[in-house]
């Protein structure tokens, strides 16, 4: 459990989408350079690199030492965590245990992930590779399937219509309209998630999550006179736990046991209560998982995640908003950079730059986010700082 | 890559999982500590071909090697001794697919090997009548 305090100083990000122009690598640095600008008084001891395929879509590895020389930062420490769509949550838990334990003083910490260069099959069988070759992949199963099959057992055993399903991803197109790096800025309705593409039976295309491009950046240090006044977040507490590996192994699949084990623990060491958190960004990469995410931290009753969110609970202006830049729907999720995006999200709630998404007064907010279907969960903690 | 399935040719063809020898439990896919007790004792054991649908999806856009059977089923299977198994479900009629159906193992032509081009065999289910 870190001792000194952390702290998130500045960040930076690129919009998520078609990146035609740019390789992995120029991404990476468009992030990087923004967050570093934020914060010209210190170099970080450590750059750590969220990402999930890079090897797959870019045939590049060694993405740490490639970013660093990018950054004339030849000599740092860099290097990449991998943990499928947690890579970038994974990624900066590292830094934080790193620079709150004391073994340094600060980490960039970048999430990137290219998709959008592969076609559409190349795109599900490199998401596939986070699941078992042998026993997974080989039945042909892709994510989506797997969370079709998930989405079926929890409308028939919590009784959730289509309609309840839909409206998170409803909350979250509603959240991008006004969020400049979100990939859709576009309200839709319960009728057209109901209505688009049937992808994984009874999961349609607007259930799951979108293909794209992006990166994000943060810079993590303990010295609380690194950034600008005002312009910094404390880490209060972050965890990773991990789950039986895929959810056909489960005894239960509707407890998301990592989510709730790594929420658990990050919010003891943040010594806090639900109650107070302003804000939660959650990993909602398909409409069921936000709804078991949202019920395996406490915020709803089992089998009352949709339904909560159908009756308005999670909706800005409520007590608490959830995905307040749209979510992994809308705001996008590539894979690898989605958590650092979630931190660099409640880090612009929190600073008063969320611009047109700024929850108002937001004190706390917690930020999960799942590699495959919950087998990894890295929660993390965040306050204004004092 | 084909010589990964080859390794393990006696788990797709004949389901050889594995049972716990400390509390009788039993695993497909077959497990390296026991789920249940947290036994380390387990040895290969072949599993039963019968048991029922817990949940299904019919998946429309399947990884790549699969295409050619799209749209098919997947189902998760609780096999007659409680093990657990992801599989696809072939050769039933739509409407016999669903949540309780009891379903029998066959073995049927799993994908192609994309590199080799040799056919991989493996396990699938049928919905018993």
């Amino acid at each position: 459990m870190p001792r000194t305090k952390a702290y998130v100083s500045s960040v930076g990000l690129t919009n998520i989408g078609d990146h035609w122009e740019k390789s992995i690598l120029d991404l990476a640095m468009d992030a990087a350079r923004a967050a570093l600008k934020g914060n010209p008084k210190a170099k970080p001891d450590q750059i750590i690199i969220g990402n999930m395929f890079s090897a797959v879509a870019a045939s590049q590895e060694h993405l740490g030492a490639l970013v660093a020389d990018g950054l004339g930062l030849t000599g740092t420490p860099a290097y990449k965590v991998e943990a499928a769509c947690s890579s970038g949550g994974t990624a900066f838990n590292v830094g934080y245990n790193l620079v709150g334990s004391g073994a340094i003083d600060s980490a960039l910490v970048i999430g990137v992930e290219k998709m959008r260069d592969l076609e559409p099959e190349q795109v599900s069988m490199a998401l596939a590779m986070a699941e078992s070759a042998e026993y997974t992949q080989f039945v042909g199963a892709t994510f989506a399937a797997l969370n079709g099959l998930l989405a079926r057992y929890y409308m028939e055993q919590m009784d959730v219509s289509r309609d309840e399903l839909s409206s998170i991803p409803v909350l979250d197109h509603a959240n991008a309209v006004t969020a400049e790096h979100a990939q859709f800025r576009k309200a839709i309705t319960p009728e057209v998630v109901g209505r688009s593409s049937m992808i994984a039976d009874p999961l349609r295309l607007f259930d799951c999550a979108p293909v794209g491009d992006g990166a994000a950046a943060v810079f993590l240090t303990n010295n609380p006179t690194h950034g600008s006044k005002g312009k910094m977040a404390e880490v209060l507490g972050g965890a990773i736990s991990t789950n039986d590996f895929s959810i056909y192994q489960r005894d239960d699949m509707l407890d998301f046991k990592a989510t709730k084990n790594a929420f658990k623990k990050a919010m003891a060491q943040a010594g806090m209560t639900p109650g107070k958190l302003s804000l939660v960004e959650i990993h909602d990469a398909f409409s069921v998982v936000g709804a078991l995410s949202l019920e395996a931290m406490g915020f709803s009753k089992r089998g009352r995640g949709s339904k909560d969110a159908k009756d308005g609970k999670y909706r800005r202006g409520s007590e608490l908003p959830i995905n307040t830049f749209g979510g992994l729907k809308a705001r996008g999720h590539p894979v690898g950079a989605t958590g650092v995006y979630q931190i660099a999200e409640a880090y612009l709630q929190l600073t008063d730059q969320a611009g047109k998404n700024q929850v108002d007064g937001a004190r706390y907010a917690a930020t999960q986010n799942i590699g495959g279907v919950d087998t990894t969960s890295a929660v993390h903690i965040f306050g204004r700082a004092a | 890559m084909s010589i990964q399935f080859w390794r393990i040719r006696d788990r797709y063809y004949r389901l050889v999982g594995n049972k716990c020898l400390s509390c009788g439990a039993e695993f497909f896919p077959p497990v390296y500590k026991c789920k249940s007790c947290g036994s380390d004792r387990l040895k290969d054991k072949e599993m039963p071909k019968t048991g029922k649908i817990v949940t299904y999806t019919q998946l429309h856009e399947p990884l790549p090697g699969f295409e050619a059977q799209a749209p098919f089923y997947l189902a998760v299977v609780r096999l007659d001794n409680g093990a657990k198994i992801l599989t696809q479900i072939v050769d039933s009629l739509d409407e016999s697919i669903k949540t309780g159906a009891k379903v029998s193992a066959t073995i049927r032509r799993a994908t192609v090997d994309g590199d080799t081009g040799q056919i991989v065999y493996g396990y699938k289910f049928v919905v018993q009548d």
